[in-house]
């Protein structure tokens, strides 16, 4: 029988308890590590307000210093230029870059809250408009999503 | 109050019987669904195989995007290889959401050889298990720098003599 050697879940939860603010919450649990994430966000610059973080499972007494350091992402906002490198360098390299993979997981999350949300309400209340015209609105409410893959680089040309 | 946006990312390792590793990852969110499948051979770590399929997209044409995961198709696993799999299959001329879920079965295999060495020492006392992190670094000065327990300050380096 095979049988696993290795697994790992990451879950995100996004809310949206006002138009301005996402909030989100994000574990993180392997074979090795276990910690969660709180992460709130502001319209419209994507700015990242508050980090909060806590360790249930790590491998040295050194790790728990780590969570000073989430506080190191407050400030920078999501679409900026180089915002993954950023988040590695001054979450992950210079804390832990297990809480890093997290939290660009948790603002990944919220980017794709912004630009797909409204799409569900919209379908909810049978109101949705063509996609592409939905999409192009999108275009220039959310920041970067324009020429985030092939399909939109193609659409926004 | 609701959640307006959910996502759930799994990963998982099998070792094969002839000791290649099989890796799966699977992200399922509220817009998005799709696997990513790949074979490694150890111990050069190459990847002999990738398969994976987009099951639910807000755009149909996302699904074009599946052939670029042979590009990885014959990499190792090494420095370099995260920014070789963002180049070749993300980006703005890709698909961010396949390369990432690469990157994290990369990611996977990685920890999966650490694993045994983190349960051996964690089985023992605090001294002892400090003595098999600095054993770990000794075997691997890749990591250092890698992080706050790793860095050149840290408590646990004090007085280790690692090759360059």
């Amino acid at each position: 029988m095979s049988t696993l050697t290795f697994a790992r879940s990451k879950i995100v939860g996004i809310e949206c308890p006002d138009e301005n603010t996402f909030l989100a919450h994000g574990i993180l649990d392997d074979y090795i590590y276990a910690l969660e994430l709180d992460v709130e966000v502001k319209l419209p610059d994507f700015e990242l307000s508050s980090v909060q973080g806590r360790w249930k499972r790590y491998t040295t007494p050194e790790c728990p210093k780590a969570i000073a350091k989430l506080q190191n992402a407050v400030g920078l906002r999501i679409p900026e230029k180089d915002f993954a490198r950023k988040i590695r360098r001054v979450v992950g390299k210079e804390g832990c870059t297990h809480f890093a993979n997290l939290l660009l997981e948790c603002c990944d999350g919220i980017m794709q809250a912004a630009a797909y949300g409204g799409w569900k309400d919209l379908e909810e209340k049978k109101a949705a408009p063509e996609k592409e015209g939905y999409l192009k609105r999108k275009f220039e409410s959310v920041p970067g999503l324009e020429d985030s893959c092939m399909v939109y680089a193609r659409m926004g040309k | 109050m609701v959640l307006s946006y959910t996502r759930n990312k799994y990963a998982t390792i099998t070792d094969l019987e002839d000791g290649s590793l099989l890796v799966r990852a699977t992200l399922e969110d509220s817009f998005f669904a799709c696997t990513v499948e790949i074979e490694v051979k150890v111990p050069d770590l190459e990847i002999t195989s990738i398969w994976g399929e987009i099951k639910r997209a807000f755009n149909e044409e996302c699904q074009e995007a599946i052939p670029l995961l042979q590009e990885a198709a014959g990499l190792r696993i090494g420095s370099g290889i995260n920014k070789t799999i963002s180049d070749l299959v993300g980006g703005s001329e890709g698909c961010p959401k396949l390369a990432d879920l690469i990157l994290e079965c990369i990611d996977e295999v990685v920890l999966r050889f650490t694993l045994p060495t983190i349960k051996e020492t964690q089985s023992i006392d605090e001294q002892e298990r400090i003595k098999g992190t600095r054993e770990m670094l000794r075997q691997n000065p890749g990591l250092l720098g890698s992080c706050i327990a790793f860095a050149e300050d840290s408590p646990l380096l004090k007085g280790l003599e690692l090759e360059k």
